[in-house]
């Protein structure tokens, strides 16, 4: 048995040369697998309401195939951009691509960081890292098009993304966060359990990054401090508070939901094979 | 802290390894694991027992060094014309160091492979080329065979219903389901094929299909297609040790099934560094 599935476009956003000349969606099939032990309803679809699921140590198991991240509350997030890049946005929250519209006054940027992010902008984002199949920062992958999977064990937590080999571990068996270490794209992450909310603290990230598709930046002395609580069967939430005194004026915080995606598996997405696009993103 | 150098050279074609930098340097947290079996001196007990699940079975966890299998000769350094950094001319890489599982499964075999005549000249043609078309020196995925016996480690977590395994060498990743599923028939190739796995005692037997086709299983390009199916089996002899032998399956390619052992040792209090291969790549324009 065999399901056709499709995602959508997810190279949209880089540069204009791209988002023209990338095909408007990409297909997949991989092979229906209903995964045995999940509550369903009657008519057989997967109960999303159902209570949350425990791993054996009794803490809530976070464990599942994730949708993007929205926000909680706003019905229609498109992740498109009708018009294509630089077009009037639809209005409301658009997390993947511009953090400062969940905020209605922004986001509390430091002079120097507000005005590189004009600039990125202004160059089309052609130097973010996903339009050269690098790694993206963890909290623009929280809202990715492309899902992501959890898999928990009592000693650690991996992230995997569909996008560009993303890979993240989280460690759960209580080692401290570094002092000074390496640089990395996904920075280092130590979690912890607090009642039923995993929360994450991660340091260590190369210094510029990208946590939106406009190019809001992070430096090396950013941190980030993440909560995860799965509140019922089919909904994760995550609440991020970025604190980054140097690019920013004060900490903030937003939320997103990712829903569960049942009865499904990542597809291979390999970012680098048959790259074309790259000469031909455009910008200042 | 502590400094970990990665024969990152070994893995690409000769072409880069005349270019690449003898070494790769990279630093993380020392970091003590609990609950690991310990010597009186605090090192680690590689021969203590091997443990298990929550489910009883052998835990595969861990991160896991490739070593050559036992009783085999270590193989000759690389030239001197690679580690000055310049491309000598001659042999660039002496016979003795094509002898590794990783340069040549074919090499603990009399014959060699027992390729089909077209696979034999697929397989001539690519070691003629330098292995310049090693998936490996471009960034992209390698395959399961090859990263089995990379020499940047690889990282394996089990849960009941799937094992994973992360390899720090170009971002590879690869599923087992161990939930009971059928391999699919019929679906999307794909660089890692699909697997399934079950036990067998205290063994992991995973059957894999669903390769993309011409598929390179060592670095001289010995191919499979996507009619090939690759059986393994894991096992995990004590506490330091996984032990992997794997059956090629692929009479597309061979006229019969072949089977190596790959031989795996624990690297215990570390953890996988990132490893970007497309940051930065200036190599690829230098393959000839």
């Amino acid at each position: 048995m065999k399901a056709m599935v499709w995602r959508e476009a997810h190279k949209w956003w880089i540069g204009m040369a791209g988002f023209v000349l990338l095909s408007p969606a990409l297909f997949a099939q991989w092979p229906s697998h209903v995964t045995a032990g999940e509550p369903r309803t009657a008519d057989g679809k997967v109960n999303m309401s159902a209570p949350t699921p425990k791993a054996p140590d009794g803490h809530p198991d976070l464990s599942g195939v994730w949708d993007r991240g929205t926000v909680p509350g706003v019905s229609m997030q498109s992740t498109v951009q009708p018009g294509g890049f630089g077009s009037t946005p639809p209005p409301g929250p658009r997390p993947f691509q511009d953090l400062p519209s969940l905020f209605p006054d922004g986001l509390p940027l430091q002079p120097w960081a507000a005005e590189l992010r004009k600039q990125r902008f202004a160059e089309n984002s052609k130097g973010h890292p996903d339009a050269h199949c690098l790694p993206l920062h963890p909290v623009q992958l929280h809202s990715h098009p492309q899902p992501r999977k959890i898999m928990q064990t009592s000693g650690e937590v991996v992230i995997v993304y569909e996008a560009n080999d993303g890979l993240r571990q989280i460690f759960t068996d209580g080692r401290p966060l570094p002092v000074d270490p390496e640089p990395w794209w996904f920075g280092y992450s130590v979690g912890k359990w607090d009642g039923d909310t995993l929360v994450v603290d991660t340091i260590g990230f190369r210094d510029m990054m990208w946590i939106d598709e406009q190019g809001t930046p992070i430096t090396t002395s950013g941190r980030i401090h993440e909560r995860f609580r799965r509140v019922n069967y089919g909904t994760l939430e995550i609440e991020v508070t970025v604190d980054d005194p140097r690019t920013f004026t004060k900490p903030w915080t937003f939320k997103l939901n990712q829903r569960l995606m049942p009865d499904t598996e990542l597809i291979e997405f390999v970012c680098a094979e048959n790259n074309r696009s790259l000469p031909h993103l455009v910008g200042k | 802290m502590r400094i970990v150098s990665i024969g990152l050279a070994t893995g690409l074609t000769t072409a880069i390894l005349a270019f690449a930098p003898a070494g790769l340097f990279a630093q993380w947290p020392d970091y003590k694991a609990a609950g690991v079996p310990r010597t009186a001196d605090g090192k680690i007990d590689m021969k203590g027992p091997t443990p298990r699940a929550a489910n009883g079975k052998p835990d595969l966890s861990g991160v896991w060094q490739y070593m050559r299998p036992p009783g085999t000769p270590p193989p000759a350094p690389p030239p001197p014309a690679a580690q000055n950094g310049a491309a000598g001319g001659g042999e660039i890489i002496p016979a003795a160091f094509r002898t590794s599982q990783f340069w040549n499964l074919g090499a603990s075999f009399k014959d060699g492979l027992p390729f089909q005549p077209w696979a034999a000249e697929l397989h001539r043609q690519r070691v003629a080329n330098n292995s310049q078309d090693n998936p490996d020196a471009h960034c992209l995925p390698i395959g399961v065979m090859q990263l089995h016996t990379h020499g940047q480690p690889r990282k394996m977590i089990q849960t009941p219903n799937e094992v994973l395994i992360t390899y720090e060498a170009n971002s590879g990743l690869r599923q087992i389901f161990t939930d009971g599923r059928p391999l699919p028939k019929d679906a999307e190739p794909w660089w890692y094929g699909y697997s399934v796995g079950h036990w067998e005692g205290d063994t992991l037997v995973v059957e894999s299909t669903n390769f993309r086709d011409m598929g390179w299983l060592d670095v001289e390009g010995s191919p499979l297609t996507e009619s090939g199916k690759i059986i393994e089996r894991f096992r995990r002899p004590d506490f330091g040790h996984l032990e992997i032998e794997v059956t090629i399956d692929d009479p597309k390619a061979y006229t019969k099934p072949w089977t190596v052992t790959v031989y795996q040792r624990i690297l215990p209090d570390t953890e996988l560094i990132e490893f970007v291969c497309g940051e930065n790549e200036r190599d690829d324009r230098h393959l000839k």
